[in-house]
């Protein structure tokens, strides 16, 4: 076949295609029709194979043509089908097994301790909190003495801290309580952020002990901040984590940096308060430090005296993780087997 | 701390079950972290809080239970330094200051024995371990006053002397525990002798007595030492000599000195009743006593503090008890008198932790704070979210790795080796004895991790700090790394098929973080050993590179490929442009026309596509490789490509003619620039 010859016939199909059709009377005749012009082996398989062979400048008006035609004799079949009534046979049954996998691309995950960082830095964002990062080299004034923290008091033991090799006396923070100091140094009130990051504490590792951990501090001052406001925030952020039907009590404490100081245990999410081993029978657990900010540590920031007042807290990461997933042993989260990281 | 509920009682009467004794003290800060029954009586422990040393006492306790349910502390009097003063020791102090308080009392004439029963069973009740009555007797002092004291026998000191000074260098004592402690001048001795030069060492000051003057079964005239040790200075020593006791436990936090002299008094009374004898003489010699310390407290400064409307009265109710002194001066306004064990009391704020913890803090509502809105963008942390959200949608996982590790890791690899460690002077061990300059050696670690867990896959990342000396100062910076392992399996309608990951894996998902984050510009240089350079502009922002065998071999990984990448987010950051600005979708249509060739091995994709790019403005808008391949029918040395060039105008519609010179042009271009042969 040339050019001229298939031109030829394209036009001829195309003339009589309409009344060839009209005219059939069975539905087997219109299955007929269609492996004559559609099937694998059909006329418009035969036009096909023989474009490439068309002048390069003609090659794409025929083959415009005939895939035009090709589509109008698929909607005349179809209509004359529908004409003569021919009810479709029930399909067949689909060859696809569907219970085979899906085909897709499999995502990673955020890591545990960033999705709870994460959850709990939007539950006080929607409270109106902001959300800033600072160091995790500090100084021993931001780490302690601005925290009202002396430096030879046995306060300081809780707070145990890796020292660098540098003559400025440089550490690792042992808690993120320094972000409090550089929050408000850096503004004046009406201040409310969060503060997540990790810390630094030199304990030999075990199931509940890892030399380096995640803490976020929070933090809100203002002229007139109450203990009572520090207990509703707290309620809020304790029902959006652990579920509305979690008791919390405070318990008086003492923290350098706060005073009063209250440590905060919830409900044993485990036996409900009924006392089990993961709260050591007692039916609560612990799970954060606050207080109201010390006046001393206002006046290490460089506040006037009683102009301001405010509350922190400070919470681990690990142990609301922990809590929250059900994880025995602090080491999972470092040890990064994706066994244990796809869980989340 | 521990005491038993009897003991308790004998200082307060309680009106509580032990049980509730427990909760109602835990919920006043004292928690009670256990309590056993024990014939009739019954051992609590509690842990006292570091500010509040008056706790480390029964009394102490006492006050607290009395202030809570409203019962009498019952105290017995105070016995006076008596006037019979026949042999009085001989105190001298170095230094007021190491030493701002020490009383001696000389009893004669006691009989060493065992303790009465009372006495022997409340002190085991508490773990204390018996010696002799009037050993005994000066740790049941310590233990319901608060106050360490010593027995010192007397035919052991020159002339009944006591000396309180600095120890001298490599000075020697055998202590107690039969241990012998080499002193030095930052510790406090008590010694004797005619005078600071030439006297000995007899006791390591408020820590631990020597053995040669402890009180022995021969004893018959001690000297009860009740003294103040600088809280400083006790706790230096305590820790450079490693010894914790029960004495420079209270001592370190800080010991009142009323109390010290009120606890002597009382410990002479039980030892002159238990183990017979007569105080024959006494010295005590202090430092000014310090003024008592005064507070103005307002009534509406507590409410409007703790969120609570409670009247002056009830705050006198719930301070008056715990030994602050009340007066009002005004309506609103109290004049708050403190005693001298609260040391810890220094303003207002602390005496509304008092009133609040009386008052029960579950007594206080709760309330919201107007929390201002303030709108600060943090774009730091926003930008490594979005980068984490870009990478797990990749199909990377996060990990988090500890930031210190070990020199020899850090040290094989070409990341580490070149800079100075940033060392931890208090290291817990070899492994975390260095602050990481880089993530990749923590990276390698994981993977190498989860091979052994036989992971066929493994495709991770970390954002986290990396530290570096820049210059003599010390700088943690924001790193990304990516570790890629193995091979992932896709599936396709024919089957599945295996594909091996490769550092275009890492290319790929660096481009697309890049677009994402809205980065121009950037380009990947080859350099060297198979490292490619991520650049943006002429800046390097990190490389990529397969880990060498070395490396591999440090990590114990065999048999597979690791490719790894690091990136100093500090500075790809700046370069994200995540401002969007619509750009009309195109009107008219596209053309697309794919180019099919074989071109030699070492040209380079990038420079062909940018020759095309050029020649083929403004109507070739977009180009792409949508195949390529090297095998049987591609002669040796070269590589089969297919591009599809994208074709369009803003005008109108182009048609077929329009666009064949400029696509045929571009044919030829590639046969007479690179040496192609169209296919």
């Amino acid at each position: 076949m040339d050019f001229n010859a298939l031109v030829t016939q394209i036009e001829s199909v195309a003339q009589g295609i309409d009344t060839e059709i009209q005219n059939i009377s069975s539905d087997a005749d219109l299955e007929a029709v269609r492996i004559k012009y559609l099937g694998r082996k059909g006329l418009f398989a035969e036009f096909t194979s023989f474009i490439p062979s068309v002048p390069q400048e003609s090659r794409g008006k025929i083959g415009q043509k005939v895939n035009f035609l090709k589509d109008r004799i698929g909607v005349l079949l179809e209509e004359r089908k529908r004409q003569l009534g021919v009810v479709a046979p029930p399909q067949e049954k689909i060859s696809l097994d569907i219970s085979m996998p899906g085909m897709g691309q499999a995502v990673g995950r955020r890591h545990p301790l960033t999705q709870t960082i994460d959850e709990i830095c939007a539950i006080f964002v929607q409270m109106g909190f902001t959300v800033k990062e600072g160091p995790e080299i500090e100084t021993e004034f931001n780490n302690f003495t601005g925290l009202n923290i002396p430096l030879e008091h046995p306060s300081r033991d809780a707070f145990d801290t890796f020292y660098l090799e540098s003559k400025e006396r440089l550490l690792l923070r042992s808690h993120t309580s320094p972000g409090q100091v550089r929050v408000m140094k850096s503004r004046t009130p009406p201040l409310a952020v969060v503060v997540p990051g990790r810390v630094y504490r030199p304990d030999a590792v075990d199931a509940s002990h890892s030399f380096m951990f995640h803490q976020i501090e929070g933090l809100v001052v203002d002229r007139d901040i109450k203990f009572s406001d520090l207990k509703g925030t707290l309620e809020v952020f304790v029902k959006a984590v652990f579920g509305d039907d979690i008791a919390m009590r405070f318990r008086p404490h003492f923290f350098p940096f706060t005073e009063p100081s209250a440590e905060v245990d919830i409900s044993c999410i485990m036996c409900k308060g009924k006392g089990c081993s993961v709260c050591g029978r007692k039916g609560w657990l612990e799970i954060l430090g606050s207080g109201m900010i010390h006046p001393q540590v206002f006046a290490h920031v460089g506040y006037p005296s009683g102009a301001y007042t405010g509350f922190a807290f400070g919470l681990g990461i690990e142990r609301i993780a922990m809590l929250k997933y059900g994880i025995t042993d602090i080491r999972l989260f470092f040890e990064n087997d994706l066994r244990f990281l796809t869980q989340f | 701390m521990k005491l038993t509920y009897n003991w308790l009682n004998d200082f307060v009467e309680i009106k509580l079950p032990p049980k509730e004794l427990c909760h109602t003290l835990t919920m006043a800060g004292l928690e009670v972290v256990s309590l056993e029954e024990k014939e009739g009586d019954f051992v609590l422990e509690i842990e006292i809080t570091s500010n509040r040393p008056d706790w480390l006492s029964v009394v102490g306790i006492a006050r607290e239970v009395a202030a809570i349910t409203g019962a009498k502390l019952r105290q017995p009097k105070h016995i006076k330094q008596n006037t019979l003063n026949i042999q009085p020791p001989l105190v001298t102090i170095e230094n007021k200051k190491d030493c701002p308080f020490y009383s001696a009392r000389v009893i004669q004439g006691v009989t060493i024995g065992s303790s009465p029963d009372w006495l022997a069973r409340r002190l085991a009740y508490i773990g204390c371990r018996g010696i002799n009555n009037v050993v005994d007797i000066t740790n049941y002092v310590l233990f319901t006053w608060g106050e360490p004291l010593h027995a010192f026998d007397v035919s052991r000191l020159e002339n009944s002397s006591i000396v309180v000074r600095r120890a001298h260098k490599e000075e020697k004592l055998i202590c107690l525990d039969g241990h012998t402690r080499t002193l030095n001048d930052q510790m406090l001795v008590i010694a004797t002798g005619s005078s600071l030069a030439r006297s000995r060492a007899v006791a390591v000051a408020g820590i631990m007595g020597g053995e040669e003057s402890q009180v022995s079964t021969s004893t018959t005239r001690i000297l009860l030492e009740a003294a103040v040790f600088d809280p400083v200075l006790i706790r230096r020593t305590k820790r450079t000599l490693g010894m914790q006791t029960d004495s420079a436990y209270r001592f370190e936090r800080g010991v009142d000195m009323q109390t010290a002299e009120f606890a002597s008094g009382q410990a002479c009374r039980l030892i002159t009743e238990i183990a017979g004898g007569k105080v024959v003489g006494g010295k005590t010699v202090k430092d000014a006593v310090c003024k008592k310390k005064m507070i103005s407290l307002k009534t509406s400064f507590v409410n409007s503090f703790l969120g609570i409307r409670i009247p002056g009265k009830a705050i006198k109710k719930y301070l008056s008890p715990l030994g602050f002194e009340l007066k009002p001066k005004s309506k609103d306004v109290f004049s708050v008198g403190v005693p001298s064990f609260r040391q810890d009391v220094r303003g207002p704020a602390d005496l509304v932790e008092e009133i609040a913890r009386i008052h029960g803090f579950e007594k206080i509502p709760k309330t919201l704070p107007q929390i201002k809105p303030h709108v600060e963008k943090s774009p730091a942390r926003d930008m490594a979210c979005a980068t984490k959200d870009i990478l797990v949608g990749l199909g990377l996982q996060e990990v988090i790795t500890y930031s210190l590790t070990d020199k020899a890791l850090l040290k094989c690899f070409a990341e580490g080796a070149d800079s100075d460690p940033i060392e931890i002077r208090n290291p817990l061990s070899k492994e975390q004895a260095i602050l990481r300059s880089t993530l990749l050696p923590s990276l390698g670690r994981c993977i190498a991790y989860n091979l052994n867990q036989k992971q066929e896959h493994v495709a991770i990342f970390e954002i986290a700090k990396v530290y570096l000396f820049a210059g003599t100062q010390v700088k943690e910076t924001l790193a990304l790394g990516i570790a890629l392992c193995g091979a992932r399996r896709h599936f396709l309608d024919f089957g599945s098929v295996r594909e091996d990951l490769s550092l275009l894996h890492l290319k790929g998902a660096i481009e697309t973080l890049f677009s994402r984050l809205g980065i121009r510009g950037y380009a990947f240089t080859p350099s060297p050993h198979n490292v490619v350079e991520i650049m943006i502009g002429r800046e390097r922002m990190g490389r990529m590179r397969p880990l060498t065998a070395q490396e591999l071999v440090a990590l114990d990984i065999k048999n597979a490929d690791v490719f790894v990448l690091e990136l100093l987010l500090e500075k790809v950051f700046p370069r994200a442009d995540l401002h969007k600005r619509f750009i009309p979708v195109p009107k008219y249509p596209a053309i697309s026309r794919d180019i099919s060739f074989v071109m030699k091995e070492e040209t380079l994709v990038d420079e062909v596509v940018a020759m095309l790019r050029m020649r083929g403005a403004p109507l070739l808008r977009d180009i792409t490789v949508i195949d390529y391949y090297k095998g049987k029918q591609i002669p040796h040395g070269s590589r089969g490509m297919t591009f599809s060039c994208t074709y369009r105008s803003e005008e109108k519609t182009l048609t077929e003619s329009e666009i064949l010179p400029l696509h045929k042009a571009l044919c030829e271009s590639l046969v007479s620039a690179f040496g192609a042969t169209l296919r």
